[in-house]
């Protein structure tokens, strides 16, 4: 029954179960110095990697938690909230599955437009080539976010991925997604959020179809009941000819200075996440999952340790299905590369995986 | 070309390369990049100038991982820069397979070695040889996997003349209990390149070796074996950058194999980091894998 949901979910990096990002799509954790709070080196002052780009990375990444719970209850009404800059960073503790080698070259044209090219040598699937291109308008709501944000995506069979988000008004904004498997569209989305004083509500259509009559409809809505506390609510209903569901969880999360706590209750089952800054360069991270439908649960425990002066980052992980992973980056100054090397260990399978990749720009 | 373990030095005067039978490949053999694959940790420990200790961290992605415990004993004696006498190497594996080697010079010209290599708990190589040094020649006598009870190993003789400055002739003898084989080799050398043929019942084995200039160096090897019916070629290269802490090897094979290898010193850590990939065009895989080595 969530199947068509997840689905739409793909797109998204690989942590962040149904991530729709309004804001403007954060760094992959490939170039984590080039977030948005850090002015880019290059003209542009935008992430470079946005959630398009991870579905074709390859499969084992999207497997970091043992089972892969369907994207029905999922935090995804924790990002929404007015202000939620951590919940991004906290996603992004977990080291992300890398095997192979990997090249990517970033370029940016101008101040609007920067292109990217992939090149990615697997030792367990298939070798690809991505090309991407972000444009960047000139509405401006911040110094680091600019709108209407284009980004495509394309690889070497022909898959795309598209997105395009816009602020429409002050308080909404709207956001169109594609992805196709080469010739054939598996996502198609449209969503649209709007922010009020204290609260967010966002509305996403999920592969809608009119001839068949099928589609998949969620409402979030989130509200600030206490400057540290906020409650919020989401609604999946999904159509297929012949059946049709809805799903409601229950999302929480309480802030405070140093540590953020998350909780998601629903029929499908329970997340809990809990994020703590334990100094200026350690980061923390547990996240619990569990599901009615897969019987099953798991817990994950990830740190981020960042040494900005030896220009060092370092993420490790640990599981309950014992894998135990980490990943090392280092810029080498002067010249923009990024050395990334990554190895992650499944003892319980007894499978081993390890790569490295360069950035260039 | 036989059991190939005999020690067979080129030339008895000092030109300075050390000698082995496989030393005559060896220089086209060290431009190619080694294969990796998995994330390997090396540390090395010298405990005082006589002894020195290394541990080895292997996660493998294709085979088993393991942990190598090597210890080394150098003495006294030392002849040249990479030959001390004499030398005790051990090396132990997590699997419990043993690699021992005994190195000793009896006499000024007489040098002496013993080989045992055991895998788990079972002997799989045992070898004895001696090798004499004259002026300009080098005799050498190997006694492998001597079995008297049941009557059989493997005998060879290396016999290697320098015949001009240059040039360097010799040839190899390999005895089976089966019916033996016998085999040439001939090696032709100059400052800037080296060239190296064998040939034999066994196949032919020829490299070529030249050093453009101190940062680039560039190997070419060719096999053939009629027994297999199938011989090979590669390519190799190697180019140093000494002011970048650098190395890289890189390899293009008959097979459609193509590879490469960079090292890279951290200084000021005694750290040097290896990144390696290998990719196999024919066979559509792919290898990867880097390691660290510690002092």
């Amino acid at each position: 029954k969530s199947a068509p949901k997840s689905q739409k979910s793909a797109p998204k990096s690989p942590k962040n179960p149904p991530k729709i990002p309004l804001k403007i799509p954060k760094n992959q954790p490939q170039n984590p110095h080039k977030s948005a709070p850090k002015p880019a080196q290059n003209a542009l002052k935008i992430p470079k990697k946005s959630a398009p780009k991870s579905p074709q990375k390859s499969a084992p990444q999207s497997k970091k938690i043992g089972p892969k719970i369907p994207k029905k209850s999922a935090p995804k009404s924790q990002k929404w909230a007015p202000k939620c800059p951590k919940n991004h960073r906290k996603m992004e503790l977990f080291p992300v599955q890398m095997e192979g080698v990997k090249l990517t070259v970033n370029k940016g044209l101008s101040n609007h437009f920067q292109v990217n090219h992939t090149v990615a040598l697997s030792t367990l699937g298939e070798s690809n080539y991505h090309f991407g291109a972000t444009y960047v308008g000139t509405k401006h709501l911040s110094p680091t976010e600019a709108f209407p944000v284009l980004v495509g995506d394309m690889d070497n069979s022909g898959s795309l991925n598209a997105q395009v988000v816009h602020q429409v008004s002050s308080r909404i904004r709207s956001k169109i997604a594609f992805q196709t498997q080469q010739s054939k569209f598996v996502n198609w989305q449209v969503d649209g959020e709007y922010r009020g004083g204290d609260f967010t509500a966002a509305l996403t259509l999920g592969n809608p179809d009119i001839l068949m009559g099928s589609g998949i409809l969620v409402a979030h809505y989130l509200q600030s009941v206490t400057p540290a506390l906020a409650l919020g609510a989401e609604l999946v209903y999904h159509r297929r000819p012949g059946e049709e569901g809805a799903v409601l969880s229950l999302a929480g999360r309480y802030s405070a200075p140093s540590w953020i706590g998350t909780v998601t209750l629903g029929q499908a089952g329970a997340h809990l996440t809990y994020y703590h800054r334990a100094s200026e360069q350690l980061q923390v991270g547990v996240e619990f999952e569990a599901s009615t439908r897969l019987q099953d649960s798991s817990v994950a425990f990830g740190y981020q340790l960042e040494l900005p002066r030896g220009n060092l980052l370092f993420r490790g992980s640990l599981d309950s299905s014992w894998q135990v992973g980490a990943v090392l980056e280092k810029k080498l100054p002067p010249l923009p590369l990024t050395l990334a090397l990554g190895a992650f260990i499944n003892h319980r399978k007894e499978k081993f995986h390890c790569g490295f990749g360069l950035t260039i720009g | 070309m036989g059991s190939g373990e005999g020690r067979a030095p080129r030339r008895g005067r000092a030109r300075g390369n050390p000698g082995s039978f496989d030393g005559l490949h060896r220089s086209c053999k060290e431009v190619f990049p080694p294969q990796m694959e998995g994330v390997k940790l090396i540390v090395t420990k010298t405990l005082s100038s006589h002894f020195q200790v290394t541990h080895t961290v292997h996660m493998s992605t294709l085979g088993p991982s393991g942990y190598r415990f090597n210890a080394t004993f150098l003495g006294d004696r030392q002849l040249g820069p990479t030959e001390v006498f004499p030398t005790l190497l051990g090396d132990m594996d997590s699997a419990g397979s043993l690699n021992a080697q005994v190195l000793q010079l009896l006499g000024e010209r007489l040098r002496t070695k013993a080989v045992f290599q055991a895998q788990r708990s079972r002997f799989v190589t045992w070898q004895f040889d001696a090798e004499y040094r004259g002026d300009d020649c080098t005799a050498a006598l190997t006694l492998g996997n001597p079995d008297l009870l049941a009557g059989s190993g493997i005998l060879v003789a290396h016999f290697l003349q320098s015949v001009t400055a240059r040039l360097v002739l010799g040839a190899e003898l390999v005895y089976h209990r089966r019916p033996g084989e016998e085999g040439a080799i001939l090696t032709l050398a100059a400052p800037n390149w080296e060239a190296t043929l064998n040939v034999g019942y066994g196949g032919a084995h020829a490299s070529y070796y030249h050093r453009a200039n101190e940062q680039v160096q560039v190997g070419v090897e060719l096999e053939a074996n009629p027994r297999l019916q199938e011989s090979s070629f590669a390519f190799g290269y190697q180019l140093n950058l000494p002011r970048a802490n650098a190395v890289f090897r890189g390899l293009l094979d008959s097979s459609w194999s193509v590879g490469g290898v960079l090292e890279k010193r951290l200084p000021p850590l005694p750290v040097t980091l290896a990144l390696g990939a290998f990719l196999n065009h024919r066979r559509d895989r792919f290898h990867c894998g880097f390691g660290v080595t510690v002092a």
